[in-house]
């Protein structure tokens, strides 16, 4: 018993001691890019093919993308309460929403 | 937070108070030597999402498949939840009959959890009241991905979960379980999370049939921002065990269709009077 007691110690103190090592937290904002001209191919489109492509087919190139910001109220898609949050499993971090809003303001650069 | 403080206090002065007769009872009854130890609060590894103070026993392996379908809500839309299932894939080994250690891989931001599982106290036959059990989770985030976040390191995929499991067998067909949850994270949204969040689980388990129970769980938020308004909701699941021939199948209905601890309490984004319900099932083969 008085081995079990002390492998549970141990067992606590290298989770607590790696906790301890390995717990700083950054935010989504401090570890992401500061993009001043977000472009379809280097930023917008890589992004949207990872986390929408999966069952939205039709947005799968620049023009449908464009497409679905213009007309289809993409931003609002991904960005409000309102419209019913995209993707399912949860908002993307912000700061990836505002480099696609950036985009737009960009007038959507290729 | 009031009633999270009240059942917390609920629980142990029942827990005590039951412990006090049986005081009284041993002082007019004979004295009997044998220490039993109160078996199977719960028949599952989980009562539902939540862990349950059931262990593996030693040398045994498990393998754990889990699945939660889409939004059930969304009607034919997804085919009630069948277009964008979650799967929860792993294992789990008994070390000894106190400790187990366990892998798993989610769909869920493409995590990777670790855990271990160890238990502290047994709740003893007229005796010590409770069964105390630690239970440690380390997520690995492997959906995130250099290219979008230039300043990712590798510890920023980490996720953590510490949880102290207190169950109670009150009777053959009723048990209760108190579940104080600390989860830190290394990488969060500023605004609608925090790096360190803590919540208080509750779940039960009631026996309605010889090989069939009724479970339900649910989790408080403790630490709320101020001001703040988090878009999560607080993780409320039902389940429905069913014996088959030495292993149970559980049937899981939840606001949370993430399954790795740190999103099932942390970001269940679903609603129960508004929409986002998951149906899903948890399946264990021991070998």
């Amino acid at each position: 018993m008085k081995k079990a007691v002390l492998v549970v110690l141990l067992v606590v103190i290298v989770f607590v001691g790696g906790v301890m090592d390995s717990c700083e937290s950054s935010t989504y904002q401090e570890i992401s890019p500061v993009v001043t001209n977000p472009t379809y191919s280097q930023n917008v489109g890589p992004i949207i093919r990872s986390t929408c492509s999966g069952c939205h087919n039709d947005l799968g190139s620049y023009a449908q993308v464009k497409n679905a910001i213009l007309n289809r109220n993409l931003i609002c898609r991904i960005e409000s309460e309102s419209c019913g949050i995209m993707p399912p499993q949860g908002k993307m971090p912000q700061s990836i929403i505002d480099m696609i809003k950036l985009w737009e303001v960009n007038n959507f650069v290729n | 937070m009031k009633n999270v403080i009240c059942c917390t206090i609920l629980f142990f002065s029942v827990g005590f108070a039951s412990a006090q007769d049986d005081l009284l009872n041993e002082l007019s009854s004979e004295k009997t030597n044998a220490k039993e130890i109160e078996t199977a609060a719960f028949k599952g590894l989980q009562i539902a999402n939540m862990q349950s103070t059931k262990l593996t026993s030693k040398g045994e392996w498990y393998m754990v498949v889990s699945h939660r379908f889409g939004d059930l809500t969304n009607g034919f839309n997804n085919f009630f939840g069948l277009d964008n299932a979650f799967t929860k894939f792993g294992g789990i080994y008994g070390v000894t009959d106190w400790l187990s250690v366990g892998a798993s891989r989610h769909t869920y931001d493409k995590v990777y959890e670790v855990t271990a599982k160890y238990r502290l106290a047994n709740q003893i036959k007229d005796g010590f009241p409770v069964t105390l059990v630690g239970y440690n989770t380390i997520d690995i985030n492997s959906k995130l991905d250099a290219a979008t976040f230039s300043g990712l390191k590798f510890t920023n995929r980490l996720a953590f979960s510490t949880q102290f499991l207190i169950s109670r067998k009150f009777s053959d067909s009723f048990s209760l379980e108190l579940n104080p949850i600390y989860i830190h994270k290394n990488l969060y949204e500023y605004g609608t999370e925090q790096k360190n969040e803590f919540f208080m689980g509750t779940g039960a388990r009631y026996k309605i049939a010889k090989r069939m129970s009724l479970n339900i769980e649910y989790a408080a938020r403790i630490s709320t921002i101020e001001g703040e308004r988090s878009p999560y909701q607080n993780p409320l699941t039902l389940g429905l065990d069913i014996e088959t021939g030495g292993h149970v199948f559980q049937l899981v209905l939840s606001n949370s269709q993430a399954m790795n601890d740190v999103a099932m309490y942390s970001r269940p984004s679903g609603n129960w009077n508004g929409g986002g319900i998951y149906f899903g099932f948890n399946m264990y083969r021991v070998f």
